[in-house]
């Protein structure tokens, strides 16, 4: 399935990867933890499908449960004493609940990445940055061209070598490592020979010319301002709700949170529709589609 | 009006007495397409660079070029940089960007110019040149032919009003030479741009030019329409003529008084003006090709290969048979595994079904030392995947570095070599410094030291002239006639005509039949020379230039009686 929210020009997808990745990092509320990693999950199955699934079970479950367990084996400040370990330590109450919730959150914190890889592309990365240093988005994109390039250059010179019995693959670890520096060789000869030809295509295509420009081919239009708009207004919420104590929660010596109000139900509802600003856009693209193909 | 006026220019390299260009005197005519052909190493390149001074070569240099009336170095470098197109050679060296879209853009950033501007110029390229349905792919998702054809897109979308191509599809299969020959084509006939172009695919090219200009030696040696130069070239009995297309050889090849062809288009008219309507009676010389298990060097037995568990087969049942002393060449379109099959040989990649004999032996059973020395020799596409040292003797020595040799026996042995490859006066030049042709004896040298058997050629001819042609096909005469066996892959269905044994059609991952060259070539239709197309209605045997004039005066002389 295709990505609606990845349509949306790169500021936006900029701006709501920053802030749900800030928050899901400094906010440790519960409820706002929870919100913030279902929302991580939902989305990254969404992008990803299935695979994303097995990846999350087989992968992040059991790292949430290690976590979860190795902080109150080594930390043991908190006022519940459950029991005493075998060498004379407490394990407390907090801190079971602290590493259940650091554990989360890093969880979060990695499921929001991989969500961040797959929209922010490597075209979206350098236009934003290449908006503060136009020739650092050019490099970028070098960069992005010749690795992949030089990555098959070398296994065309490992091939080549290895018809000569001399790849990395044939003889000893002496030999091998030999023939490793020779591939390599071979390989930096190559690139700067190359590069001269890749000088030349700048060159003559007027690279150096005072005056460059950056090209891009996004648009900034009016689905990206009313995107825009109520980023921010969520994330003015929010930030509200951090000024007023009501985003954190306190672990040692005793667990204390703010008491639920009016104000702090309102904060979680605007950080509810944040984290699932993709995921409402994807369903409403969904239903509007489905709707006109009915009609017509 | 002229575009370019070339007076008396003479230019040498550094610390080299001869001159590269020697009084050249030329003039374009604007919306001209003019072809500039020679040996490699004619001065053409040179030539070439010095139309645009961002790319023009250090050394010595006298007489002056004008463009556009106005002398070239006085000319401010923003004009430059979008009146002169420059495309080079090598498909992938001259990308820069890791998009297609971003590629496009490129120089039109280096012009300074704002965003909309470029989006409509981007747009319009890429509509004209049937970019659209690539435009948001990353560039290494591209095709040789496809790369190419994006960086003369990315030029063209500067709006130059003179387009300079340096051997632009020498290193493309011949579908998509083709292709960019259109499109080139198409530029000066549609947009009227001035098309300067050095080229050694002339039997595609010279059908379409206005103007030929022959090189040699730093020098032009004739100069004006195809037709005229082709004469001027075969009265002289001019080595540069083998550069000419098939009808013209075989035209100077029988004497008549009709204008010469220069298409097979006109080559067929012309022939049935000559051969008449006396069909030439069909020879039906099948020679029966049989293959004796006796000689056999390598076998393939009904091979399959893919290269993941979930990916379709490369490989289909292949099945192959190369004798001693056979020249053995596998043709076919892109794509259709003949490369690969090529790397099953060499063990590089292994099948999953069926089984490779070398001399009787499993090759999957051999160890590489067993296998690669006096064995079985590879030659790699792109020759410089094997050079490691500075010098081509070094890297001669470097290659016996490993074997337990009297010091004696390694410099005779490389003496052998050398003499055999022609390489004695290159042998203080540093690899990379020689020619394409050049890179790819010094490579041949490489792997003939270990003395192989069999000989595993991938696209040998890429990238060569004529004359380099010849001299490989003989190189790999003499092999075969000291009983080596030789395997190539090519797509130059005139060179496999001209110098195979036997020749194998691959499609769809195995090989579909298989003849002796003439044979082969006279049972396809479209598959063939152009001799053969030209003279296939009237004698369906003859394949190459030497059989269709043979052809033409066989029946001349049966006319006359």
């Amino acid at each position: 399935m295709r990505d609606a929210f990845s349509d949306f020009h790169p500021v936006i997808n900029f701006v709501y990867f920053t802030a749900v990745i800030m928050s899901g990092m400094f906010f440790l509320h519960p409820v706002l933890l929870g919100i913030s990693a279902v929302s991580a999950f939902t989305y990254s199955v969404l992008l990803n499908g299935k695979r994303t699934v097995k990846f999350n079970v087989f992968c992040l479950v059991p790292m949430l449960l290690f976590m979860a367990v190795i902080n109150p084996a080594f930390n043991h400040q908190g006022r519940t004493i459950l029991f005493y370990l075998k060498n004379g330590n407490p394990v407390t109450l907090e801190s079971i609940l602290y590493g259940a919730a650091a554990a989360v959150m890093f969880v979060t914190v990695i499921l929001w990445f991989s969500c961040y890889n797959a929209v922010m592309t490597s075209d979206k990365f350098i236009y934003l940055f290449g908006r503060i240093i136009p020739s650092l988005s050019l490099i970028l994109s070098m960069v992005l061209r010749f690795v992949p390039r030089y990555r098959a250059q070398i296994k065309v010179i490992s091939n080549a070598q290895k018809c000569i019995g001399r790849d990395v693959s044939q003889g000893n670890i002496i030999k091998r490592a030999q023939n490793g520096i020779r591939i390599l060789s071979v390989m930096t000869t190559w690139a700067l020979e190359n590069a001269i030809e890749t000088a030349d295509s700048m060159k003559s295509r007027g690279y150096g010319l005072p005056k460059r420009t950056s090209f891009s081919i996004f648009c900034f239009d009016g689905r990206d301002k009313a995107a825009l708009a109520a980023i921010i207004a969520l994330i003015a919420v929010l930030l509200a709700g951090s000024a007023a104590g009501l985003n954190t929660i306190r672990f040692f010596p005793s667990i204390s949170a703010a008491r639920i109000s009016f104000f702090s139900i309102g904060v979680f509802c605007a950080y509810l529709i944040l984290c699932m600003l993709p995921v409402f856009i994807n369903i409403a693209e969904n239903i509007k589609w489905k709707y006109i193909k009915s009609r017509s | 009006m002229e575009i370019y006026k070339i007076k008396e220019l003479s230019f040498s390299y550094p610390q080299k007495d001869k001159e590269a260009l020697a009084n050249i005197n030329l003039n374009v005519e604007r919306g001209e397409f003019v072809t500039v052909c020679g040996r490699s190493g004619c001065g053409k390149t040179t030539l070439l660079r010095h139309l645009k001074t961002v790319l023009t070569p250090y050394g010595k240099r006298s007489g002056k070029i004008y463009f556009m009336g106005e002398l070239l170095e006085k000319l401010e470098q923003r004009v430059q940089a979008s009146q002169i197109g420059y495309v080079l050679q090598s498909p992938d060296n001259q990308i820069v960007t890791d998009k297609v879209w971003h590629e496009l853009a490129f120089g039109l950033e280096s012009l300074g110019m704002d965003n909309k501007t470029i989006r409509l110029r981007v747009a319009e390229m890429a509509s004209f040149f049937g970019i659209h349905t690539w435009f948001h792919k990353n560039v290494t998702e591209l095709s040789g032919g496809q790369k190419q054809l994006l960086n003369l897109a990315s030029v063209m979308a500067m709006q130059p009003s003179v387009l300079i191509l340096d051997e632009p599809t020498s290193q493309l299969d011949p579908i998509a030479a083709m292709d960019f020959i259109e499109t080139v084509k198409k530029i000066n006939r549609e947009l009227g741009t001035t098309i300067i172009m050095t080229e050694h695919r002339t039997e595609e090219i010279i059908p379409v030019t206005d103007r030929l200009v022959v090189m040699e030696e730093g020098c032009i040696t004739a100069d004006g329409s195809p037709e005229s130069v082709g004469k001027k070239l075969s009265k002289e009995k001019h080595p540069m003529f083998f550069v000419m297309t098939s009808p013209m050889q075989i035209y100077a090849g029988v004497q008549n008084k009709l204008p010469c062809p220069v298409s097979v288009k006109d080559g067929r008219k012309w022939l049935d003006l000559i051969a008449g309507e006396t069909e030439v009676k069909k020879e039906n010389s099948r020679a029966a090709y049989g293959k004796s298990s006796e000689n056999t060097a390598i076998e393939m037995k009904d091979v399959w290969f893919k290269y993941r568990k979930d990916m379709p087969d490369v490989i289909k049942g292949l099945s192959l048979k190369a004798g001693k002393g056979q020249l053995y060449c596998i043709v076919g379109g892109n794509g259709s595994g003949k490369t690969t099959a090529l790397s099953l040989i060499s063990g590089i990649c292994r099948p999953y079904r069926g089984k490779i004999l070398i001399g009787g032996k499993n090759t999957a059973k051999m160890n590489p030392e067993e296998l690669f020395y006096n064995n079985l020799g590879v030659l790699p596409q792109n020759p410089q995947a094997l050079f490691v040292k500075k010098t081509v003797e070094q890297d001669l020595y470097e290659m016996l570095s490993g074997l337990k040799l009297e010091k004696q026996e390694k410099e005779s042995r490389i003496r052998e070599v050398v003499e055999l490859t022609e390489l004695n006066d290159l042998l203080a030049m540093h690899p990379y410094d020689l020619s394409g042709g050049e890179q790819q004896k010094a490579a041949l040298a490489k792997v003939l030291l270990r003395k192989p058997r069999i000989l595993l050629l991938d696209e040998p001819t890429k990238g060569l002239d004529g004359c380099f042609k010849e001299k490989l096909a003989e190189l790999l005469k003499g092999l075969t006639r000291q009983g080596a066996a030789v395997i190539a892959v090519s797509h130059d269905i005139e060179f496999c005509a001209r110098h195979a044994d036997v020749c194998a059609m691959f499609f769809d991952g195995s090989i579909i039949t298989e003849n002796t060259a003439k044979e082969f070539f006279a049972g396809n239709s479209f598959y063939t020379t152009a001799a053969n197309r030209m003279a296939r209605h009237i004698c369906k045997n003859a394949v190459t230039v030497e059989d269709v004039i043979e052809l033409c005066r066989k029946s001349k002389c049966r006319s006359n009686i």
